[in-house]
Formats: C-alpha cells, sequence, structure tokens
C-alpha cells in the first residue's frame, strides 16, 4: 500500500458536509427530548407530581419509570443503573424524567414546574471515603506470580509509595446525540452516536419491551469518542427511543455540553498503593501493587478496566515476584467509564512512578533502570501467563535513544538546571507495551458483508465505527487491495445493525484487527467465487492447472494470471458475468481472534494477541514560580507493524500522547463535598490547545516490524500512545526533583496541574535533604 | 431617535438576507447566529461544542468594510453573536469556503494534504480560522498563527498536523474566489442601510443604538436594560442560563465609542474598543496591557468582546482588572447631564458592583501616561497558557531610587478575593526595601494579612497563596534592574 492514502472523510470534515446525528435533517414533526435529572447525589425520591408540567403548551409527554414499557436497567454488564429513578437517587445528573415537547423552551419550562419530595441522605464522593466506608464495587481480584511478600524479605532495597491520578472527561467535540424515528408495529430506528451499537439497540429492546429484530441502529460517524460513547450513549439513545414510542414521533436528544460532563462517565481516579523490592543495580525484584479505583455509583465497566490495569500493571518489565490487586469502589458520581488505555494508563503509571523512586533512590539514570529491566528473550513471561512474543523494546530502545540524544541532552539539562534559579528543565523516557484484543475473549469477533455491484463498485459494511481513527479509511484501503480496485470504487456503508449483528464495541484498539479481517474474509470469498468462474471461463477446467485464487492478481481494475500474463480480464466485466451466471456477488464475512484464552479462576492465560511497543523521550522547561511550562521536545518511536495507513497512525500517536498530556497536567475534575461537579465546561476543565503542543514533536513508526498474523500485517495504535504522555509527567518531576538536586523525590500526583507543582516545590523547598 | 428599522439584513455568502421582526416573526431578537445557522437545513457545517466560546467549533467569518476600504475578515464565535450584530456584515460559513463545483479553498485543501481532521467535528472552526487568516492584509508568523487557532479545540489531531496545514496554506496566499468578488460584496454591504433599530418579539424587545446619545436615551427611559456591547458576556445567560433577555441595549453599533484618542496625557480609550484592536494598536504604548492581552481569551472573543464591556460586567475574576489599577486607570462614565470620570479603584465597588447609576454608561477609558521611571508589570496564571481565565493575576506600579530601593510600590491582586484589590499590606511592608528576590520572597508573608482567598473549580485556597507569593518574585524577576 504505497500511494498516500487520505481519510476517507476528509473533504466532507473540510468543507462541512460530513453529517452527524445532531445534522440529520429531521421531519417537522420531530420533537425535542429533554432529561431531568437528579440534583441531590444521594437520596430517595420519595414522590412526584407532574401535573402542571404536563399542561405546559408545547409539552407532548413526560414520562417517569411507570412508563416504561419493558425492563428498567440500562446498565451494560449488571442490572444496576435505572433508566429512571423508581426510589434510590444516586449521583447528581442521575434520570428522573424525560419530555417531548416541540421546543426547547417549553421543556425547560415544563422541567421546573416539576414537583418532587425526596430524601436527602450524606452522600459518598471520594475514594478514601467509599474505602472507609468499605463500599466495594466486587471482591479485590488479584494476579500474582511466585510470592512477593516473601521476597520482599531478601530485597536488598524496598520503597513504599502511592500514587494518584485524577478523572479525566473524555471532551469529544460531538456530545452525545440520538434521534429517533418509530416505524410500524413497534419497530423503531435510532441514529446514535454510539461506539456500540449492538449493545445500543439491545438496551432499546429491552427497555422498550421489543425484539432486537425490531430495533435498528445506525451509525455513520461519531465527533470523537475514546471510550466515551462505548456505553454512555446508550443512555441517551435509551431516552430518545422511549419518548418516541410513547409519542410516535421522532425524537432528537443531543445533550448539551455541561450537561454531557456532568452526566456521564470519566476516566476512573484511581489511588494505587505500592511497595517495589530492587537490588543495587536497579533491577526489580519484587513488586506489590494494589489499584483502588474509583467506579462511580455503578458497574459499567469498571471489572474491566481494572483488569487491564492488572495486565498492565508491570508495563514493559519482567518482575519475578508480582502480586497485583485490584478493587473498584462506589460513590455517588456518574459511573466512571472506558477511556483510551481502559485502566492501562493508570496501572502503568504506578511502575514508571516506582522506577523513577528507585532510580532517585541509587541515583541512577532512570532510563537505564527502564532499560535494564525490560521483557527480554529469556525473561519473556507476563503474571498472567502470556509470552511477550516480538518484543521489539530493545530495537526501539536503541533506536529512539540515538535519535532523541537522550544522555547528551540530559547531561546539558544538568548543566542548564545548576545555573538557573528560577527556571529548570527536566527529561524522562517512558515506554509502553499494550496487550491488543478485549480482555474478555468472546468479544473478539467481528462480521462484515461485501456486496459488489453490476457497475464494479462495492459497498461494505462492517460492524466497526468510525469515530476519527480512520477505521473506514483503512477498510477501504483492504478492500482495495484485496480486488485491485482504486478508493473511490469502495464505499464504506454506515455501521447498521440490520446488516451487521452482533458487534463488538469498537474499542480496545481492536477496530481495524477485527473488522478488516472480517472484511477480507468476504473478499476472500468472492475472490474463490471468481477464482472458480474463470477456471470455466478460461477453458482450464478438468486440466491439472485449474486456478488458486492466489493465482490470480488482482491488480487495477483487472483480473490476471500470474503465470499465464495473457489470460487478463477486467473486474467490471468478471463481475457481470458471474452476475450473468447467477453467482452471488455478495459475501458474509466473519472474524474470531485465533488462540485466546484466559482464565478468570486463576487469572492466567493468553488474554492478547499481540503486544503493542513504543517509547518516547521529553523534554520540559518549567517555570518554578508560576507552574507554566512548555515541552520542548518530545521524540516518539511506536510500533504500528506493517502500517496500513501511516499518516493516519502517525495522527492516532499525535492525538494520543496530547490527550495523556491532558490527563497528566491540565485536566482536573473537582467535586463538592454534595457530589456537585466543579468543572463542568471547557470554562473550568481544560484539555490542551495549539499552544500546549512540544515545540518539536518528532513522531516515527517503527520499520521493518511486521506483525504476523493480522489483517496487512499491521498493528492497532488507537490506545497504546496515550501512555507516552507519561514521559513529560516525569519530565517535569525531573525538573521539579533539581531543586533539591535529586536527593527528594517530588510528592506529585497526576494531574501535575501548575498549582499542584507549585505546592510540592514549596513544600520541597521546605524539606531538609 | 427613532429606531424604525425592525429587520437585519447582511450578505449571507453572496446573497443578501433580510430578517424582518415583524408579527410573524419566530426568532427572538437574541437568537445567536449559531442557533440561527442550526436552524437552516443546509448549513449544518457550523457545529455547537460548548455553546460559550471555548471551543471554536461554532467559528464563522464576518467580512466588513474595513477603514482602508477593503474587506476585512474576522473569526467569531458564532455561539456568542446575536442575529442583530450581523447587520451590515458579511457572514461567511463553512458552506461558503468551497465553489459549486466543490473546488476546495486553499486552506481546506491544505487541511486534507496534513491530514488536519480525524472526527472532522472541531475541523469547520479550525478551517474558518485559518481562512480568517489567509484573509489578513501581512503575512502571518509563527505567533499569528498560534494566536489564530488558541481558540479553537482538537480532541483528536494533538495539533500538530492543524498547524503544518496552516504553514501549508499561508506560504502561499493567493487570491482566491473572494478577493474576486471583493468589488461585488462591498457594493452589496454599502446597499445596506445602517441606523438605530429595535427588534420586537412577544416576550423581548430588543434596541440597537448606533449613537451614544440614543443608548444614553434608552438607558434613561429603561434604566433596568440590559446592556450589551461585544455580548461575549451576556450571550452566555442565552446559551448556558437559558434566560429570556426582556430588554436588551446593544451598543455594538456605536462608532463614536470605538476610537482610541492618543494624548500628551495619555490614552483614550473608547469603551466600544474590541480587545483584538487594542492588542494590536497600543503594542509599543502600553506594553503590559499587550501582554496580558495576549493570554486573554482567544482571537475570537477579543475581536467582540471590548474593554468597556468587560468593565460593565463587573466580574469578579477580571484578568485585566489589576493592570487597570496599576495602570491608575479612569473610568469615564456618561449620563443624561452629566459626566464622571472615576478612577477605577473607586469604579469597582464590590463584588458585581460597580460604581455606575441606571442612567449612565461607560464611554471611554483613561491610560494616563505613567510616569517616566514607573515600572508597570502584569503576570497571570492559568491552567492552560490560553483561553483560559486567571487562577490568580497580578499586576504592579513600581518606582524605584537610585540605589535601587523601592520608593514606591502598588501591588494588586486578582482572583485572591471577590474583586481584584490592592494587597496594602505587603505594600506597605516594601517600601524602602531593597529591590531583590529576597525583599521580594520575605515580603510573601504579609499577603497573608491582606487575602484569604477561597477554594474553587481552578484552584485552592492554598495553592493561590502559593502562587500569589510567587508572582511578587516573578514580578522582581520580570524587571531585576
Amino acid at each position: 500500500m504505497s500511494a498516500k492514502v487520505f481519510h476517507e472523510s476528509s473533504e466532507l470534515h473540510v468543507t462541512g458536509k460530513a453529517i452527524y446525528v445532531d445534522d440529520i435533517n429531521s421531519p417537522c414533526n420531530t420533537l425535542h427530548g429533554f432529561v431531568v435529572t437528579s440534583k441531590i447525589a444521594s437520596g430517595k425520591l420519595v414522590s412526584f407530581d407532574l401535573s402542571n408540567a404536563q399542561n405546559v403548551p408545547g409539552v407532548v409527554t413526560i414520562l417517569s419509570w411507570k412508563d416504561i414499557p419493558g425492563h428498567n436497567q440500562m446498565g451494560a454488564i449488571a442490572d444496576d443503573e435505572t433508566v429512571l429513578v423508581k426510589k434510590e437517587l444516586q449521583f447528581i445528573g442521575q434520570a428522573l424524567f424525560l419530555i417531548a415537547a416541540t421546543t426547547e423552551q417549553a421543556a425547560l419550562k415544563a422541567a421546573a414546574l416539576i414537583k418532587t419530595e425526596v430524601e436527602t441522605l450524606e452522600p459518598v464522593i471520594t475514594l478514601s471515603d467509599s474505602i472507609k466506608k468499605g463500599w466495594k464495587l466486587n471482591e479485590t481480584v488479584v494476579t500474582k506470580r511466585g510470592n512477593a511478600k516473601k521476597a520482599f524479605e531478601t530485597c536488598p532495597h524496598v520503597i513504599e509509595a502511592s500514587a494518584e491520578s485524577g478523572a479525566q472527561e473524555h471532551w469529544y467535540l460531538e456530545t452525545q446525540a440520538a434521534f429517533a424515528v418509530p416505524g410500524e408495529n413497534k419497530e423503531i430506528k435510532i441514529y446514535s452516536s454510539t461506539q456500540h451499537p449492538s449493545e445500543t439497540q439491545a438496551k432499546i429492546a429491552e427497555v422498550l419491551g421489543i425484539g432486537k429484530q425490531q430495533v435498528t441502529v445506525e451509525t455513520r460517524r461519531l465527533g470523537g469518542a475514546f471510550g466515551g460513547k462505548e456505553t454512555q450513549a446508550n443512555m441517551v439513545a435509551v431516552w430518545a427511543a422511549l419518548l418516541a414510542q410513547a409519542t410516535q414521533n421522532p425524537v432528537k436528544i443531543r445533550l448539551f455540553r455541561d450537561d454531557d460532563q456532568r452526566m456521564t462517565g470519566k476516566r476512573h481516579p484511581f489511588l494505587t498503593q505500592y511497595k517495589v523490592g530492587f537490588n543495587a543495580e536497579g533491577k526489580i525484584l519484587a513488586y506489590h501493587v494494589s489499584f483502588n479505583a474509583n467506579a462511580g455509583y455503578s458497574s459499567d465497566l469498571s471489572m474491566a478496566i481494572l483488569a487491564r490495569a492488572r495486565t498492565h500493571a508491570e508495563n514493559a518489565y519482567y518482575i519475578p515476584d508480582i502480586l497485583i490487586e485490584s478493587t473498584a469502589w462506589c460513590t455517588n458520581l456518574p459511573s466512571n467509564t472506558a477511556f483510551r488505555g481502559f485502566g492501562a494508563p493508570q496501572g502503568v503509571y504506578a511502575i514508571e512512578d516506582a522506577i523513577e523512586r528507585i532510580a532517585l533512590y541509587l541515583k541512577k539514570d532512570a532510563a537505564e533502570i527502564r532499560h535494564l529491566n525490560f521483557y527480554t528473550k529469556t525473561h519473556n513471561t507476563t503474571p498472567y501467563g502470556e509470552i511477550v512474543e516480538n518484543n521489539h523494546l530493545e530495537s526501539i530502545w536503541d533506536k529512539l535513544v540515538k535519535s532523541s540524544d537522550y544522555y547528551n541532552r540530559k547531561k546539558g539539562i544538568d548543566a542548564f538546571n545548576l545555573a538557573r534559579t528560577y527556571t529548570k528543565r527536566g527529561i524522562a523516557l517512558t515506554p509502553v507495551k499494550f496487550g491488543i484484543s478485549f480482555n474478555t475473549p468472546h468479544l473478539n469477533q467481528a462480521g462484515a458483508l461485501v456486496n459488489i455491484y453490476t457497475d464494479g463498485t462495492v459497498l461494505v459494511n462492517q460492524g466497526g465505527i468510525e469515530m476519527g481513527q480512520g477505521l473506514y479509511t483503512k477498510i477501504q484501503q483492504i478492500v482495495a487491495s484485496e480486488l485491485g480496485l482504486p478508493i473511490e470504487k469502495i464505499r464504506v456503508n454506515a455501521s447498521i445493525t440490520s446488516t451487521i449483528p452482533n458487534t463488538s464495541a469498537t474499542a480496545a484498539s481492536s477496530g481495524t484487527d477485527l473488522n478488516g479481517m472480517a472484511v477480507k474474509n468476504a473478499t476472500d470469498q468472492i475472490k474463490d467465487r471468481i477464482a472458480a468462474f474463470l477456471n470455466n471461463h478460461w477453458k482450464i477446467s478438468g486440466t491439472k492447472n485449474s486456478i488458486k485464487t492466489p493465482e490470480l492478481v488482482f491488480s487495477n481494475e483487472k483480473i490476471t494470471h500470474s503465470i499465464n500474463t495473457s489470460l487478463s480480464i477486467s473486474f467490471t466485466k468478471v463481475v457481470n458475468l458471474l452476475y450473468t451466471n447467477r453467482i452471488s456477488l455478495s459475501a458474509q464475512g466473519f472474524y474470531s481472534t485465533p488462540n485466546l484464552h484466559f482464565n478468570k479462576e486463576t487469572q492466567q492465560g493468553r488474554p492478547f494477541h499481540y503486544y503493542v511497543f513504543g517509547m518516547a523521550v521529553s523534554e520540559v522547561e518549567l517555570d518554578l514560580l508560576t507552574g507554566r511550562h512548555k515541552i520542548i521536545r518530545t521524540d516518539i518511536l511506536h510500533d504500528s507493524g506493517n502500517s496500513i495507513n501511516p499518516n493516519i497512525d502517525i495522527g492516532q500517536i499525535e492525538g494520543a500522547f496530547m490527550q495523556g498530556v491532558g490527563w497528566c497536567t491540565t485536566e482536573e475534575i473537582k467535586w463538592d463535598a454534595n457530589g456537585n461537579m466543579l468543572n463542568h465546561s471547557p470554562d473550568t476543565y481544560k484539555i490542551p490547545g495549539i499552544r500546549d503542543i512540544p515545540q518539536q514533536f518528532n513522531v516515527d513508526l517503527l520499520e521493518n516490524a511486521p506483525n504476523p498474523n493480522t489483517i496487512k500485517q499491521s498493528k492497532a495504535t488507537g490506545e497504546p500512545p496515550f501512555i507516552h504522555a507519561l514521559s513529560v509527567l516525569f519530565a517535569l518531576k525531573y525538573a521539579i526533583a533539581s531543586v533539591k538536586n535529586h536527593s527528594v523525590y517530588p510528592e506529585l500526583n497526576i494531574p501535575a496541574t501548575n498549582e499542584k507543582m507549585v505546592l510540592c516545590i514549596q513544600k520541597m523547598k521546605k524539606q531538609s535533604q | 431617535m427613532s429606531f424604525n428599522r425592525n429587520y437585519i439584513e447582511f450578505l449571507f455568502g453572496n446573497k443578501l438576507e433580510r430578517i424582518v421582526w415583524d408579527d410573524q416573526q419566530t426568532l427572538s431578537p437574541t437568537t445567536t447566529v449559531l442557533q440561527y445557522l442550526r436552524g437552516l437545513s443546509n448549513f449544518k457545517g457550523t457545529k455547537e461544542g460548548c455553546a460559550e466560546g471555548d471551543c471554536g467549533a461554532c467559528t464563522v467569518v464576518f467580512a466588513t468594510i474595513g477603514v482602508n476600504g477593503k474587506l476585512e475578515y474576522k473569526a467569531v464565535n458564532s455561539c456568542l453573536v446575536f442575529l442583530p450584530q450581523i447587520h451590515g456584515k458579511q457572514l461567511l460559513t463553512i458552506e461558503h469556503l468551497s465553489d459549486k463545483n466543490s473546488v476546495l479553498h486553499p486552506v481546506q485543501e491544505a487541511m486534507v494534504e496534513m491530514d488536519a481532521s480525524q472526527c472532522g467535528f472541531c475541523t469547520p472552526g479550525f478551517v474558518m480560522s485559518l481562512f480568517a487568516l489567509y484573509k489578513s492584509s501581512s503575512q502571518p508568523t509563527n505567533e499569528t498563527i498560534l494566536d489564530a487557532f488558541a481558540g479553537n479545540l482538537c480532541r483528536c489531531t494533538g495539533y500538530q498536523s492543524i498547524h503544518k496545514a496552516a504553514r501549508l496554506a499561508l506560504n502561499e496566499m493567493t487570491p482566491d474566489s473572494f478577493t474576486q468578488k471583493e468589488k461585488e460584496t462591498i457594493q452589496l454591504l454599502q446597499t445596506i442601510n445602517k441606523g438605530d433599530a429595535c427588534f420586537k418579539s412577544a416576550n423581548q424587545v430588543y434596541y440597537f443604538s448606533e449613537t451614544l446619545d440614543s443608548a444614553l436615551t434608552l438607558k434613561h427611559k429603561f434604566p433596568k436594560i440590559q446592556i450589551l456591547s461585544g455580548a461575549s458576556d451576556i450571550a452566555l445567560k442565552v446559551t448556558k442560563k437559558k434566560e429570556i433577555l426582556a430588554e436588551v441595549l446593544d451598543l455594538s453599533g456605536i462608532e463614536e465609542l470605538k476610537t482610541i484618542h492618543k494624548t500628551s496625557l495619555g490614552h483614550d480609550i473608547g469603551s466600544g474598543v474590541s480587545l483584538q484592536t487594542m492588542k494590536e494598536e497600543l503594542h509599543s504604548e502600553l506594553p503590559s496591557l499587550v501582554k496580558i492581552l495576549s493570554v486573554f481569551g482567544s482571537k475570537q472573543i477579543r475581536q467582540v468582546a471590548t474593554i468597556g464591556g468587560n468593565l460593565g460586567s463587573a466580574s469578579p475574576i477580571g484578568d485585566l482588572i489589576p493592570l487597570l489599577m496599576a495602570y491608575r486607570a479612569v473610568v469615564v462614565v456618561k449620563g443624561p447631564i452629566q459626566k464622571r470620570s472615576i478612577p477605577i479603584l473607586a469604579f469597582i465597588k464590590g463584588y458585581h458592583q460597580i460604581d455606575l447609576l441606571e442612567d449612565e454608561l461607560i464611554t471611554l477609558i483613561h491610560f494616563p501616561k505613567p510616569k517616566q521611571n514607573r515600572i508597570i508589570d502584569c503576570e497571570k496564571i492559568s491552567k492552560r497558557i490560553d483561553l483560559d481565565i486567571s487562577t490568580v493575576s497580578a499586576a504592579m506600579e513600581l518606582e524605584l531610587t537610585p540605589d535601587k530601593k523601592i520608593s514606591s510600590i502598588q501591588l494588586y491582586f486578582g482572583g485572591m478575593a471577590a474583586v481584584a484589590k490592592i494587597a496594602t499590606n505587603t505594600c506597605v511592608f516594601l517600601i524602602g526595601k531593597k529591590w531583590e528576590a529576597a525583599t521580594m520572597e520575605e515580603a510573601g508573608s504579609f499577603l497573608e494579612k491582606d487575602f484569604a482567598p477561597i477554594s474553587d473549580a481552578r484552584a485552592e485556597a492554598i495553592g493561590r497563596m502559593a502562587l500569589a507569593k510567587n508572582l511578587l518574585i516573578k514580578l522582581w524577576q520580570n524587571n531585576p534592574e
């Protein structure tokens, strides 16, 4: 795949013609859907009176839990999320009533007239309060190898510390939206901004009390998602569907930005305690880590997220004796959810923090300690029993240390710091090893339906969702390459549950891996039919030289025999011949990732198809007085296998990195004691802007690293590069540590806001060395 | 004063549009341009990301006839502009950039070429910001590129590709279809009549004044009327708080309030002067003002927000206020009979309270020429550099003796109390002390006597105090000699 291929929607993006859910022109009888939510974080709904509200002109209907025809539950995994509250109020922003009105004004007016009687209870907001109260969501899950606790007894050095990280709001530019159109006989169609149409479909069917075959969910593209629309899109879709079914009118709901921020889940805040044992050289001998996640009020995906935290707790390092514990804790907050990295960033953060402490303690270079502990050819078994194969850590290290000039720059930084009082620089190198596949084996499946039409054009249906990551472009490229057609001849259809059923979420970075393979499976079948047909057509049948598909070259809209090149036929012609010979031009593809297994009892198995590797070096300059900082330079070398689309993959890496920088530095969410979110709009919630990017930003893909047994030997890209941002956090910590000549470790959590850094520096200055 | 005009006229692309507020009109006069566009079936390219001017997804471009008779293009957040404010302007949206044959504008082409879109939702906003920059008269620098995009958020790309696209597009700013149609556009714009206007709906009345006199008369008649100038703050009442503004008086069309006079006594800046104009025109004369304006809001906001609006909204945050205090700015207000000149310190009376009578309007802000050897400086700390209200801000007016001792110092802080305030105890301590880092470090403890900051969404009390103390040192560090 040589020539550069642009994102398939790029021209639509830049001309404003790309259609998102709220852009769909709706019939004039479309109603405005509005959600009335709880204003208290904990309590009971004693009674309510909708009568005054119902009389507001323009209001068509107001629904409470009593009006739900089916199951009043919409939790993705467990039945612990009510669609509309019956009794228990569990967080501020929880849905109580739904209003359908002709205008937003009418809905607002009605909402203000709804009378409720509530009983207020004291809410639990922070992780530490939940732990104190023992509000466990589930029992603690443990992954282990060897006996860490015993190993500590013989470790020359042991450090104990904690690593805390905060909530992160997805801040997709397009807020949650759904447009529901009722049909005949209880059928309903929903255009939803969901990462998981099949689950959205399932929840709607359950709540409306109808079969899944009566619900169609369609998604063309999302205006960003990052995990925030994996389960969180369901509620808006369910609410819109309820209102549409009740009124028999089309209903649109698009959450207002502040409501979206208040109502939907975030990246889980983690409070992690760890103990690490190591020798004088810096080799890690034992590690005991305990993850505590703030799950919010319900299960959502918290247990799966902790599973990924556990399977990434050791990151790129071989640790002989290791004990990993994880617990999710309940609070009166929206249910925290999937967010790029899915628990891995929090898991990796702790071990990387441990390494930084070891380096400072041994007065060694942190990158050296990392290098010393990398998985190798011999030390290659993870704590959960999977072998780390095709390990590129060493070659990435070699290349990046050279290309970033890490050691020389570090020397220069130390000299710079000695000469300055108020400005300090820091540098850090951090690696990532990221397991690809859903941790739950059965989710690793995908379907496709490829239709070829008699004009030689191709419509590809598949279950993956385009959310900016370039999935549709890569699918197009795969089909173009398989069938030897120009990109323009191939259209990737919106993902529709009626065409591709029972799909998994587009998540876990797996979109192209799974759907690309399913699509290829479909084109393979069609190619086989073409080969069988050409066998007859070219009168080769009956001889020993019957044509097998691999002998055919699909290229330049022609099919040519690879040995006897005089045998050649145009693609459109062969397609027409298949049609007139009554051979199907449509094929259904399927893929399931091979050799995945995981035993939940022993927490051992092979959950991942392969690993993605990468490393980053970041240099920062920090103004100690104001906490203002700039990233002077970042170098990333990242493994995308044989990238299907290098420009798209580099874009993913750059974007993931900056999202991670936001998590590490400026993105802070606070709640007051009553559970009110303080940072509920971009006024006070600060994602990175253009001036926050590295002044020099070098992103390269690892060359000559084909990935065996994946689509076009490529690798997934979406989530792993998020973790490269830890290089910025530790570079900042290095700059701060220079204040005390690297004798005191900066006690600084995520996010390291300028306020937190200044307070940390202030505290360090008071400490003796 | 007639207020006969009950319609607005504007060029929508090349088409002259007219919206009349008669009995049939269903649009509220406080409909934002974004709400208007989203209500049209073929103009869905402009997106709502936040409805508060913090993301730029709704960026559109206004073209107006500039002083040199040429068209001037400005990128603005359409979520913060009310329909009456586009009267007499050309409104350009993403749909207007490529022609009927779908030939992309050079800025769109560059965005495609550099892979500058991923999910595409923020893209129209970035394209419009870049388009306005493309149409600017001077060759943009890297700094002006960053400045033009500071008001646009992207969550997918990490901005590097967008930055590259901008450099590619701006490398060669060849005339485009808008240049070709410039004459025609100007002629059409000139056909639009100006004049005071009044737009009435069932529950709202919106006055648009074009003279100060008519505005003062109205203010006298309707003392509770909501004044707005750029609307960048007032629009939030509509978009976020969902308020229905019953009576509005829009000053944005009053040209006499938009002038900057430079006199031997200093600068007289009309209350209607936009913050962007101040930033561009006062570069050499009031460098500290320009320094703070560089990190104030975004270009989209600064182009509509005015200095008078900033003072009149009496925001407790006021990134600008501490500096105005250090400059000893004087607020000039005018009522039906008299004019008053009020020093800024007296003008700010308390939390959301200013010294402005019900029938008065702010007309200008006077910046006295600073005394020769006075140093004026300011600092602002915010979580993010751009488009972020200060956590703590500080401004200083300083005079030193020949042997580097502090002969006079005034320190003003924002974010440390309900209003911007002078740090009295700290200033008293500093008089006569040597101007050096150690002095400023020592002075920090006096801030604790001056302020008891609060914890909120932006920072904790303890963090604010630590930052404020550091700003004392920072102000020294900025001016060590």
